[in-house]
């Protein structure tokens, strides 16, 4: 969409409340989904508990291709349908619901940067290990993610979409890089979001923010999602501030709800936080 | 002392010591640091085709891509950010991956995509910089990697079309530089007064487009509306590479008044420049062997 027409749209928003019926769509909890849309899906969730706005979670099989920009989560407001953490939540600030109203400028500006941060070291070393693992990919990503098609459109579908991977770390820079070299950047940005965040509550103090909302739909995904080994979980749990920071938003914004909703549930995973 | 270590990288141009952003950033953190490189640059060469660039060269490992030779160098002990704390550490992380994601896509657009800079300026420069045949090839290579890095990164799956991506990438970019202004504030440098890595990695990214003379520059303009970055692009370059600073004058107002007055300032520069190679050449005579020093000097 271009800026106009964006711009255009989320006045339209402003005018209207937030529905009853919110739905957020993302693949097949069971069966499907894979670790970094799990990560990015549960950050929307927990970004609209923290705002306080009621969503219901809906499955689908073909929730990447209905979604406008092909990247899961999204979002189905009245008659709206926007994707990523990144416009929904410019989308719920044109609504009037904000969580970094109370920052200035220079922490505003940490806020984004850290976001970069996660975005740019966590999920593109999910994908890595999903897709340019040649282990993970054969025996968990593929066959996940084509699991609800039958033959050949399993095949077809899996390996376009590894290919597709593949490319974008190879225009990156990532495809020179062995397993080991891609646990040592996961390793260095958990450790980075640790000093961040230090003996505090929330990144910015007293408040979650929308970063709180991505760290902890990222960690929270790694720690409690089987993989092939379990190094990237220990790598995340060598620092237990972050840890508890996960307890705690866990308790806050999740057991209140009687756990329907926790996507930690899927056969995937391993439950909830150890 | 071992033998010093050797960097090879893109040549310099307008003012600045190369025209490469990753190789500035190594260029700079070897000055804020102390580290003695010996600079080899790559024109004209076949390594323009066959090198990434910049690479380090030490006893008989090699480094490539600036992050790892930044470690490379702080393991030797030539370490910019010794006084950083633990916070601050974790802050320059954050906004290296910022610049990366917002600020890059749209300086390769502007240097490599954009029709009108990539005919006038940045392809003649290249073409001039590498040997024959190279010459053919070495821009094209370049502008298809940057294209498809925006079109994978940032374009959204069902359009994979520059334009429509265009937009998008130029008002990220143009947000990223306001945060970095507001970072910024009225320091000399984004941590104190000392500057660290994350210093490097701005000023690589920020001076290209302050000192490349951009046919059609919208990110140039946003860029020098933003004084102090301005101000600490010119600070590094006069305080650290002080043989191309000689006779700086203030990028802001160059850009904003009209041509004219643009191309005057650009020709005292280059007056200024040779009259110092007369004085230097003057000097080296008067100073050298085989002048008697009691004879009247030449004119």
């Amino acid at each position: 969409m271009s800026l106009a027409a964006e711009a255009f749209v989320s006045q339209i928003a402003a005018a209207e409340p937030w529905p009853e019926k919110a739905t957020l769509y993302q693949p097949l909890k069971e069966d499907q989904i894979l670790l970094s849309d799990s990560a990015s899906s549960l950050a929307v969730q927990t970004f609209l508990r923290m705002c306080g706005l009621p969503v219901q979670v809906s499955c689908c099989a073909n929730a990447e291709y209905m979604s406008p920009s092909g990247k899961v989560p999204f979002i189905h407001v009245g008659n709206q349908v926007v994707s990523e953490l990144g416009p929904i939540v410019q989308f719920i600030k044109a609504k009037g619901h904000s969580l970094s109203d109370g920052l200035d400028d220079v922490q505003r500006a940490e806020m984004k940067a850290y976001m970069e941060l996660v975005n740019n070291m966590l999920l593109t070393a999910e994908l890595y290990i999903q897709w340019c693992d040649d282990y993970t990919a054969t025996e968990i990503s593929r066959p996940r993610y084509s699991s609800p098609y039958s033959w050949p459109l399993n095949h077809i579908l899996a390996y376009q979409k590894q290919w597709e991977v593949r490319r974008k770390m190879n225009a990156i820079g990532w495809s020179g890089k062995n397993l080991e070299q891609v646990y040592e950047d996961v390793s260095q940005c958990c450790q980075a979001l640790s000093q961040r965040l230090g003996t505090q509550p929330y990144f910015f103090n007293k408040q979650p923010t929308e970063l709180d909302a991505l760290v902890f739909g990222h960690l929270f995904t790694i720690l409690t999602t089987q993989l092939t080994n379990d190094e990237l979980a220990e790598k995340v749990k060598s620092y237990t501030n972050l840890l508890s920071f996960c307890h705690r938003i866990e308790q806050t914004y999740f057991k209140e709800h009687d756990r329907e909703s926790q996507s930690g549930s899927s056969r995937h995973s391993k439950g909830s936080l150890p | 002392m071992a033998e010093p270590m050797e960097l090879l990288c893109w040549g310099g141009d307008w003012d600045l010591p190369s025209v490469h952003t990753d190789s500035l950033i190594v260029l700079a953190y070897a000055k804020f640091s102390g580290a003695k490189l010996a600079v080899k640059s790559i024109d004209w060469t076949w390594r323009t085709i066959t090198a990434s660039v910049p690479q380090l060269h030490y006893e008989a490992s090699t480094v490539t891509e600036p992050t790892q030779i930044l470690n490379f160098l702080r393991k030797q002990r030539f370490n910019a950010d010794y006084e950083l704390t633990a916070k601050q550490g974790a802050d320059t992380m954050a906004y290296i991956a910022l610049l990366e994601e917002k600020l890059r896509p749209a300086l390769l657009h502007t240097f490599w995509v954009d029709a009108d800079n990539y005919a006038n300026l940045t392809r003649p420069w290249f073409t001039s910089h590498s040997p024959f045949p190279l010459n053919f090839f070495v821009p094209g290579r370049q502008a298809s990697l940057a294209l498809s890095r925006i079109l994978l990164t940032k374009a959204e799956s069902p359009l994979l079309n520059i334009t429509e991506v265009e937009g998008k990438i130029y008002s990220e970019a143009k947000e990223c530089l306001n945060l970095l202004s507001h970072r910024l504030g009225n320091f000399h440098f984004f941590f104190g007064d000392t500057p660290t890595s994350l210093d490097a990695f701005v000023f690589g990214h920020i001076a290209p487009l302050i000192k490349a003379p951009l046919p059609s520059g919208q990110l140039q303009k946003h860029l020098n509306q933003l004084d102090n970055l301005c101000q600490f692009c010119n600070t590094i370059l006069k305080n650290y590479f002080n043989a191309s600073a000689e006779k700086r004058t203030d990028c802001s107002p160059t850009a904003i008044h009209d041509p004219v007055d643009a191309n005057l300032q650009k020709l005292t520069q280059l007056v200024n420049k040779e009259s110092n190679l007369i004085e230097k050449m003057d000097d080296n005579l008067r100073s050298s062997p085989q002048h008697r020093p009691n004879s009247t000097p030449p004119s």
